[in-house]
Parts: structure tokens; sequence; C-alpha cells
């Protein structure tokens, strides 16, 4: 695991490297906002640690350009105000998470394990239920038999087994699976709950999407 | 022993009387086909192939399930030496066209496997049908949709290429993965369909 930990205070940034160090991350430990992204041009990070206030560029300036040039990469601010629109204004550009200085290690610490473990979705690579498994990697759903889902089948059914116990109106789909997005509709939601119960039971599986068009829909298994 | 023996068929005499079986049942599934091509509007049955094993498949088989190469390995034992293929275009038709093929008076079913709602571990699907017919000899039936027999056709490639393939492991498990996504698909097309028709209907 590699971090980038951009740090002005050269003694926090000495203190903090030696910690990650210790815990076994790779660190490239900088101590302005243009050596930070000069770093991020020849290399990439599994945890990107930014301070806000630093010479040449400030953190936010640095986080607006990563996420401009598209690198996803989670990103936790260090930040020595505790004003609120600080804090909000980073999170809206695109930082993952802050910490306020001064700061307990531990929780640095337990933070930067909490990005990646976020990023890595929580490696779940199988969800199990009923008769029938979901596999996350390959989307491929099987019980007897096996098929390969499309991506938003396989969100659609992911959204319904998570919410197993409970009916999911066509509203909250079209807001949570396809995000609405703009040609999504009643009929575009049924239509892949119809997919679906197509694909269960040709794999053999006794589960099943209860609902009508338009309507509620709750799998069962 | 008579040295022409071994140039004879495996067959025997029966040739002409099978492919008489086997033109009797091309003509029912003729039939069945124009009946549904009424019924629902459009021709169910994509392509429909058949053939007579020939002799030196027919021998290859026998040599090797260990079975002496004779008329009545190839007739009695074996039942795929007359062999039908129906080629439907979306999955329903298949199970559809089974309807029709079960109620036809002069065939017996022997046996029915369903490798679609069971697929074969290396991905193959269709519906194998074996009948015996009224003159007595073996139909197998296999009936299957169009990229279901896209399918097998590239996995038929794969199995007879002579030469040993280095990455053997890595196509198998991608033709296992197409075969999935093309499964996927057959009922994606069969709902759209269904969607189409409800459409229709109101």
């Amino acid at each position: 695991m590699k971090i980038l930990f951009a740090e002005d205070t050269a003694d926090l940034n000495r203190a903090v490297t030696v910690v990650l160090t210790h815990e076994g991350y790779t660190v490239d430990a900088v101590l302005d906002g243009e050596a930070a992204l000069e770093k991020l041009k020849n290399d990439s990070y599994d945890v990107i640690v930014l301070d806000i206030m630093m010479p040449k560029k400030d953190g936010m300036e640095v986080l607006f350009e990563l996420r401009h040039r598209h690198i996803l990469t989670p990103v936790l601010m260090l930040t020595a105000k505790v004003e609120v629109d600080d804090r909000v204004a980073g999170l809206d550009a695109g930082a993952d998470d802050y910490l306020t200085k001064p700061f307990a290690m531990k929780e640095l610490l337990a933070r930067i394990r909490a990005l990646i473990r976020r990023n890595e979705g929580y490696a779940q690579t199988e969800i199990r239920f009923a008769d029938f498994v979901l596999n996350t990697e390959e989307f491929s759903l099987s019980s007897g038999n096996s098929v390969r889902l499309s991506i938003k089948e396989f969100e659609l059914l992911q959204a319904l087994v998570a919410n197993a116990d409970k009916s999911l109106s066509t509203e909250y789909l079209i807001e949570h699976v396809w995000k609405n997005e703009r040609d999504a509709q009643e009929d575009t939601v049924w239509l892949y709950i119809s997919y679906l119960n197509g694909k269960l039971m040709s794999i053999g599986s006794d589960a099943k999407i209860d609902g009508t068009r338009g309507g509620e829909f709750q799998i069962q298994g | 022993m008579d040295t022409n023996e071994t140039k004879a068929s495996i067959y025997g005499p029966h040739l002409p009387a099978m492919e008489r079986t086997m033109e009797e049942i091309l003509v029912r599934v003729e039939e069945i086909r124009e009946r549904l091509t009424k019924k629902y509007g459009s021709d169910p049955i994509e392509h429909c192939l058949s053939r007579i094993k020939s002799e030196e498949s027919m021998r290859e088989k026998c040599r090797r399930n260990g079975l002496p190469e004779t008329t009545e390995s190839a007739l009695s034992v074996c039942h795929d030496a007359i062999g039908v293929r129906i080629v439907c275009a979306f999955l329903d038709d298949v199970y559809i066209i089974r309807d029709y093929l079960k109620k036809i008076e002069t065939l017996t079913v022997v046996e029915e496997k369903d490798y679609i709602r069971r697929a074969k571990e290396n991905g193959y699907r269709s519906y194998h049908m074996i009948f015996k017919a009224e003159a007595g000899y073996y139909v197998e039936v296999q009936l299957r949709t169009i990229s279901m027999d896209t399918w097998a056709a590239l996995e038929h490639h794969m199995k007879y290429k002579k030469a040993e393939l280095a990455n053997e492991a890595l196509i198998v498990s991608e033709l296992k993965r197409c075969a999935d996504e093309l499964a996927s698909t057959d009922i994606s097309m069969q709902t759209i369909r269904q969607m189409i028709f409800s459409e229709d209907s109101k």
C-alpha cells in the first residue's frame, strides 16, 4: 500500500512518515502542494493525505487539480482550522475524509485503513441469497446453472438482495440503481425485473422477485 | 470370412428405411412449422438440419464406447444414427416445438434431457430428445436457439482441433463465459419479445 503524504511542517511530516512506514505503508512525503502534484504525475497511490495549509499550492488546489485529472484515489484532508465551511468545501471538492489538527496518530491510522477498505468495496466477492450466488467480480448469477448479468441487472439484483426484508418502490429503484438517468422510467425497471426473473428461473433458482409494473418489488427466497 | 463384409455398411440393409424415417420426421417438423407460423405470425424455426451418422463416425463411436462394430450397436445401442437439429429464434419456441413433437403419434419419447435448464459443465446448452419411430429406428432430436447453435459450432471447432492447444484452459473458461452470456441474452430477448407482444395486446 502506497501513500502520498503532503505536509509542510517538517517535524510533523517526519513523525507521520516514520509511523506510516512502521505500519508497513510505502510513503512518499512532500512539503508542498506543487511537489505533491509532481509526484502524482509519475506515480499512483492507494491513499493521499493532504494538509490544507501548504506553500506554493494549498491542499484544496491540489485536490481540485487531481480530481480534475480524474485521479480517483481516496483523499484525506488535514486541517488546522475548525471552521465547518472549510471541511464542507473540502468534502464537496472530492475529499473522502478530513482530520482536524492536532490529531492522535491512532486516529490518522484508523482513517487511512477505513479509506483503503472503502476503496476495496469491502472485498465481498460472493453474495449468497436463498439458493443462488451472485459473484461480484464476474457478474455471474448461479444456482444449478449459471448466467452472466449486465451491469444494471447486477446492480438491481444487489439492491433487491440488500433490501430483501422490505419492498422497494419503482421510484426508489430509478433513483438508486439508475441514478435518475434521464431515460430510466417505470417500464425500464419492469423490463429489468422481468429479465432477472427469467434469469433466476433459467439457473434453476426458486427465488423470485414479486411485484407488478410500476409498483413495489421484493425478492423472495 | 467374406472379404467384402468389412466393406458392408454398419447399418446393414437399413439405410433406405432409415432415410424414409428421417424424411417422415422432417415432414412432421414442416407441418409444425406451418401451423405455428399461422398461429404466431412468424416462423419459429430458423433452420432444421438432419443427417444419418456417417459410416465412419458411427464406427468411431462404437470403438470409443467399446462396442462391437455391428448393426445392432449402431441401431439399438446408439440412439443417434438418425439425427435432427431444430434451431429456433427464441428460447420459448424450443419448448413450444418440443411439446408439438411429443404429440406426434408415430413417435414415442424414449428420453429427454434438458441441457438448457441444466447446462453441461462446459456451458453447452440444448434440449435433447430421443424418439423411437414406428419403423423401429431411434431418432435423436436436438432443439436449441441460434445463439446456442453458434456457441456449439465454435466449441466443436475447438474440440476437434487436432493440435494440442497451449492455452486450452483459458479457451475453455472463456467459452463457458460466452455460453453464460449468450444464455443471458437469449432470456433478455425473450423478455423483450414478451413485452412487445403485451404492448400489442393492449
